[in-house]
């Protein structure tokens, strides 16, 4: 196996000035993240689920505030595209609900946990493939940058890599405040999206 | 093992139809399938296009009508066939992540016919072509960190190594020097001919997925590196069908076609992990064994020869899907610096070679060196998987 790791989108070295290239990238981190949890078990298990659930939390949040506001208005038929997007997301959030209840470790934590892999994963690729594409159609590149720059705001907002010195504080919070911290992801997209 | 196809009946035709619900297959888990199991189903795929596609050929070139509507029937289950095996590929799974599975199937298909391959000259032809896919697999592990930011590995698991393969920017050659010497139909080993079947099927099936997806994307490095690998594999099928005896009649190549057919999904069978993929590869043996009945009695019937003069008495060992590390790392170590020239292979950069590199290049970096520098600057490093240390050769270390 090697030791590569692939940074979070926003980290590496891209320019990001096109939302959906970073939005992609997003995707991969988080289907990365999966596979980490799976992998592991006990504390390191505990602690990747955390950081998947925060990304998870970012992630769907910035593309609620940013990307599908537009599509709705932007698109032709755009508020349907957007009504089945928002559709998968209500369920994949009522399968992380349910997996919230149980420990890391319980025996039927793997089992939810796959259920909601299976559902972020194909919400990932509609997403791609029936919504993105035509948001890339239908802007300029002033705009997708625009749009880039909020979605990294919302990042900055709420770190989804255990920076130094706040490992423990990131290891201990619970899924619990979760809404606070979607509510912080949004105001931060929000102000980004009013002074870009 | 003593399995001979033409002693074996299968399915008659007659009840090989499928309706809407058997052809509505559950498609493999791209996150939890074993690797080889997607392996067995993209080159499957790709012997499936090719039964389909000669049957056409064949079909266009028939005037009796009863010939031109057995040919239909038959072709119409391959083309069933062929929805079945492909549509085990999942939706969710991305065209790049496909295309880094099909360079893991051609990476590990060819070093094993490679391997397995009795005569010498055609071994060499599979051992020169399996150091270019390998290169290409690593470029595309490149651009799709670029793009997904997804591993390779996560796709090929440590079964297949990534990194440097024969640079692809020297894989543009005069197309006259892709052209190889055929087999002699009477004198090669039956084996030979199913190797040669294989792999021309499997790299022109690459080529036809490069050639129709490459544009779907819009990320301006993706479309050029699909599009000069895609040319790659034009040069590919050149070579691999240039070593199929153009002498075998329409029949004989229409029962070697079936009996290929009907070793793989044995071979296949006898190694799947999946139950649930091992069961169609186990159903399509039985269509397949009946098909090669079919293709025997038209070549009774046209060209007045016994199959058996021209097949194996009995199937070889089956083809597997398994690591070639070391075989490949011993390629990398000895062959990576040749070229063709003519129907040979030759070390040195011939006046041909260099008139078409300089012609193709145009002074510039091929996309597939511009894809390593701009994966340098995203991630300051590049995307390899060395399972068994450095590369072999001092010169592809990453710096």
């Amino acid at each position: 196996m090697s030791e590569l790791t692939t940074p979070h989108a926003g980290d590496d070295h891209a320019a990001d000035t096109d939302v959906v290239s970073l939005l992609m990238r997003q995707h991969g981190d988080i289907r990365n993240l999966f596979d980490e949890v799976e992998a592991a078990d006990g504390e390191e298990r505990r602690d990747a689920f955390r950081r998947l659930v925060r990304l998870l939390a970012v992630h769907e949040t910035a593309e609620e505030e940013v990307v599908h506001p537009f599509a709705r208005r932007g698109l032709t038929g755009g508020r349907q595209v957007v009504e089945e997007r928002l559709a998968e997301e209500k369920a994949a959030k009522e399968t992380l609900a349910e997996l919230d209840d149980y420990d890391t470790d319980d025996p039927k934590f793997i089992p939810q946990l796959l259920k909601l892999r299976k559902d972020v994963q194909e919400h990932a690729r509609a997403e791609e493939r029936y919504e993105f594409t035509h948001i890339r159609r239908s802007t300029d590149s002033a705009n997708l940058a625009a749009m880039a720059k909020a979605v990294k705001a919302a990042e900055a907002m709420a770190p989804t890599r255990p920076h130094p010195g706040v490992e423990s504080g990131t290891a201990n919070m619970a899924i619990g405040p979760l809404a606070a911290l979607m509510d912080r992801t949004k105001d931060a997209v929000r102000k980004a999206m009013d002074t870009g | 093992m003593t399995f001979n196809p033409l002693e074996q009946r299968g399915i008659p035709l007659d009840r090989q139809l499928r309706s809407w619900r058997e052809l509505n297959v559950d498609p493999i888990d791209p996150d939890h399938c074993d690797p080889y199991t997607r392996c067995r189903v993209i080159a499957m795929n790709g012997i499936e296009v090719e039964a389909i596609m000669f049957s056409h050929q064949l079909a266009r070139n028939t005037v009796a009508p009863e010939v031109k509507q057995q040919l239909a029937r038959t072709r119409y289950i391959e083309a069933q066939q062929q929805k079945v095996v492909n549509w085990l590929l999942p939706g969710v799974a991305s065209v790049l992540e496909t295309t880094i599975a099909y360079e893991q199937v051609a990476v590990d298909l060819t070093a094993w016919v490679a391997r397995m391959e009795p005569d010498p000259q055609l071994k060499q032809a599979y051992q020169f072509g399996v150091l270019e896919d390998f290169d290409h697999l690593y470029r595309y592990a490149n651009l799709y960190e670029m793009i997904e930011h997804r591993k390779a590995e996560s796709i090929v698991e440590g079964l297949t190594e990534v990194m440097p393969g024969r640079p692809t920017r020297l894989h543009h050659r005069d197309p006259v020097d892709n052209v190889r010497r055929p087999y002699a139909r009477d004198e090669t080993h039956p084996l030979s001919k199913l190797h040669a079947l294989t792999i021309m099927a499997a790299e022109q099936q690459t080529m036809n997925f490069y050639m129709n997806t490459g544009p779907t994307y819009m990320e301006p490095i993706a479309r050029q590196l699909y599009q000069e690998i895609g040319l790659i594999e034009e040069e590919h099928v050149t070579h691999y069908e240039s070593l199929v005896d153009p002498g075998e009649t329409w029949w004989e190549q229409l029962v070697n076609h079936e009996y290929n057919e009907c070793y793989l999904y044995y071979s296949f069978m006898e190694q799947e992990s999946d139950p649930k993929v091992r069961a169609i590869w186990e159903l399509h043996l039985n269509m397949e064994l009946e098909h090669l009945h079919l293709a025997c009695d038209l070549m009774r019937r046209h060209d007045g020869r016994e199959p058996e003069s021209v097949l194996a008495s009995e199937l070889p060992d089956v083809l597997t899907f398994e690591p070639n590390k070391r075989y490949v790392r011993e390629l990398l170590d000895t062959q990576l610096d040749l070229t063709t020239l003519g129907t040979g292979y030759v070390r040195d950069a011939h006046e041909r070679f260099e008139q078409m590199q300089e012609q193709i290049h145009g002074g510039e970096a091929p996309p597939s060196d511009r894809v390593m520098v701009e994966h340098g600057a995203m991630f300051g490093r590049e995307y390899r998987v060395q399972t068994e240390g450095d590369h072999p050769d001092p010169s592809q270390r990453e710096k």
